[in-house]
């Protein structure tokens, strides 16, 4: 290693190019290589099973055949579950952006020696994995949970108010989740933009609302996009919390996904979801992404 | 009256005061400078002046408005920072326009005064350019056209020069000069770079520890230094220790008797004296003070050298000599005769735990 400085000096340049390449293809070879058998390939194999047709008490049977997704688009019930998914998905986001916005601002603007502590607070709840905080949750909103013994112990209420397998308890479990990742992407870009340069709008006689609208709005933009678009991919494909949250009928994509895989046993149908999952999921975040890229010109 | 008017502010977080009940009357037109070390406090007046930081206590006045409980918004002063704070998002002619739109100038006398603003920091035609296109000294003369655009009734300049290299350093701070001086402008500069603060400014003010040392012309300060930390701040001192035993006689620790500027004080003290203040050789006799000694130390600075000559077991004294034609510079062990006159010494009485060393130069 201590020689290879010097050797690679009284290289000709096409060698030490070379060289550089290997030394990057090293680097980068493992998690490429690693990806493209862990994702892609079984993915490929994933999207070849959609095309199967499935044959009860047969099971899978070889065929190629564009069915599955028709059955999917042309059945009403496996569309309201996709539009359901998004729906979800698109008010976790908001709501997340709502109540992330603020927090991640005044973390990035702290000088508190405390702000550590604050960013490991907001971190905090994914030290919990997804089925022990949903069954938390479970505990607690249930008829006979705390939340409602407390309000009819208070006399506030006379019935126990329904959250459990409600749209309302999956929605209040994803935002639970996903609210750390949209505060940390909201927090890295917030820091990146100088005091300062809020404190020159303020100067040239810019409000607080004006300078967040003309100042910080867009130049936290990247950040803004790069958050919600992780908060909305993880909202669309959430499982266990949907799965526990909102009970049986409750079905969102990904539950959808594994009923087919595990209970149906119809691994042509759920691949077929799987993939109408994955193109809504891209088609909407790159649209988005677009959308926004022009209107604020950013990359 | 006063364009602007410091009374008895003062910061304090917890139990630490970081500006002590400073007052300041600044007239209209002046280029007002706040120097010290960082840590002074003139930051945090600077950001009192342009409404950031709350004062504990105290008034802010411009004008005739006692402006000390509005925002930043509300005041009309232009700010330039250090580190520019151009808006990235933001052509150059949108920032210069951006104070002129939050005061709902009409869209027809908008550009005029975008250009009016670019044209006096020479950047005119380069409006349509976005600030990463830029270099610093461009940058920041894009921030100072922004700052004016607005009018402002004061301009405060947070160390703006300090992230230059050296050449545009001193480019930019004429171009500031200049035009503080064409506008008639009451300005506000800080810095801790006493060279910076020396040509830009009509008053300085010193400051250390939160307070105010000493308000006045370079002259003032630097002729006259209120007490040893100004001495050693502005421009070189040498200093020796000693004691004044009786007006105008300051004896020093190894016994010398110095001639020195009355200023009725006695007890322990430090001499200050300037090195370009001694004459030295045949002419050094008919000086109030004339002593020989061995010079110790030569440093070659180009337009002059200095001589460290010891003069007794302690005093030491540091001799700055021009470098005129033929001159030939004392080599080290040579003997040198020096002088200095009486009104030359300054002595600042000595406070507990600040001895230090004979001949130190700061």
């Amino acid at each position: 290693m201590v020689g290879q400085g010097v050797q690679s000096l009284s290289m000709t340049p096409s060698s030490a190019q070379t060289q550089r390449g290997l030394t990057a293809s090293l680097l980068i070879g493992p998690a490429t290589v690693f990806v493209a058998v862990s994702l892609l390939v079984p993915m490929a194999i994933l999207f070849r099973y959609s095309l199967n047709a499935f044959v009860p008490g047969k099971f899978m049977v070889d065929a190629l055949t564009l069915d599955n997704y028709i059955k999917f688009f042309t059945d009403p019930y496996y569309s309201s579950v996709l539009l359901r998914t998004v729906r979800v998905a698109m008010i976790c986001t908001v709501v997340c952006f709502v109540l992330g916005f603020p927090l991640a601002y005044v973390l990035a603007r702290s000088q508190s020696r405390f702000k550590n502590l604050l960013v490991i607070l907001v971190v905090l709840p994914l030290f919990v994995g997804n089925a022990v905080r949903a069954a938390g949750w479970m505990v607690s909103l249930g008829n006979k949970g705390a939340f409602n013994q407390l309000m009819i112990g208070f006399g506030w209420i006379d019935q126990p108010i329904e959250i459990m397998y409600t749209e309302a308890a999956v929605l209040i479990g994803i935002i639970a989740v996903n609210l750390p990742y949209m505060v940390l992407t909201l927090q890295g870009v917030l820091e990146g933009i100088a005091r300062s340069t809020e404190e020159a709008a303020f100067s040239l006689g810019a409000t607080p609302l004006v300078m967040a609208r003309r100042i910080l709005w867009p130049l936290a933009m990247p950040g803004i996009l790069a958050g919600s678009i992780l908060t909305f991919i993880l909202a669309m494909n959430a499982y266990a919390t949907p799965a526990l949250l909102g009970g049986p009928k409750f079905q969102m994509m990904g539950t959808l996904v594994y009923g087919q895989f595990s209970q149906q046993n119809n691994w042509p149908f759920g691949g077929a979801i799987s993939f109408i999952l994955m193109t809504a999921t891209l088609v909407l975040t790159s649209l988005s992404q677009m959308l926004i890229a022009r209107r604020y010109h950013v990359s | 009256m006063a364009k602007l008017s410091l009374d008895s502010l003062t910061r304090s977080y917890g139990d630490l005061t970081v500006v002590n009940s400073v007052s300041l009357a600044v007239p209209h037109g002046e280029f007002l400078v706040l120097l010290g070390p960082s840590g002074c406090g003139k930051t945090t007046t600077l950001r009192m002046i342009a409404g950031f930081v709350e004062p504990s206590s105290g008034s802010i006045h411009i004008g005739d408005q006692n402006v000390t409980a509005k925002p930043p918004w509300k005041r009309n002063c232009g700010l330039v920072f250090q580190n520019y704070a151009l808006f990235p998002h933001m052509t150059v002619a949108e920032n210069v326009a951006f104070g002129l739109e939050m005061r709902q100038v009409e869209k027809s006398e908008m550009g005029k005064r975008v250009n009016d603003a670019l044209r006096m920091v020479r950047l005119d035609h380069l409006g349509h350019r976005y600030p990463r296109q830029m270099s610093g000294g461009q940058q920041q003369r894009v921030a100072l056209a922004r700052a004016l655009a607005i009018q402002p009734d004061v301009l405060l300049l947070d160390e703006p020069l300090s992230n230059l290299d050296a050449k545009l350093r001193e480019e930019v701070r004429i171009e500031i000069r200049e035009l503080q001086r064409k506008l008639g402008l009451t300005t506000i500069l800080v810095t801790h770079d006493q060279e910076e603060a020396l040509t830009v400014a009509d008053r300085l003010v010193v400051m250390q520890d939160g307070h105010v040392r000493q308000i006045g012309t370079k002259r003032d300060l630097y002729e006259r230094p209120a007490d040893r930390f100004i001495a050693s701040f502005i421009g070189r001192s040498c200093f020796n220790e000693g004691v004044i035993t009786r007006s105008g006689r300051f004896e020093t620790e190894d016994g010398l008797v110095f001639k020195v500027l009355d200023t009725g004080a006695s007890g322990p003290a430090s001499l200050a004296l300037r090195p370009e203040r001694f004459v030295i050789g045949d002419q050094a006799h008919s000086m109030d003070n004339h002593f020989t000694g061995t010079v110790e130390f030569v440093s070659y600075l180009g337009s002059s050298i200095d001589a460290h000559v010891r003069l007794g077991s302690s005093t030491k004294m540091v001799v700055q000599m021009a470098n005129r034609d033929g001159f030939i510079e004392p080599s080290e062990g040579d003997a040198l005769t020096i002088g200095w006159a009486q009104s030359a010494g300054l002595t600042y009485p000595r406070n507990q735990g600040s001895i230090s060393q004979g001949g130190q130069v700061s």
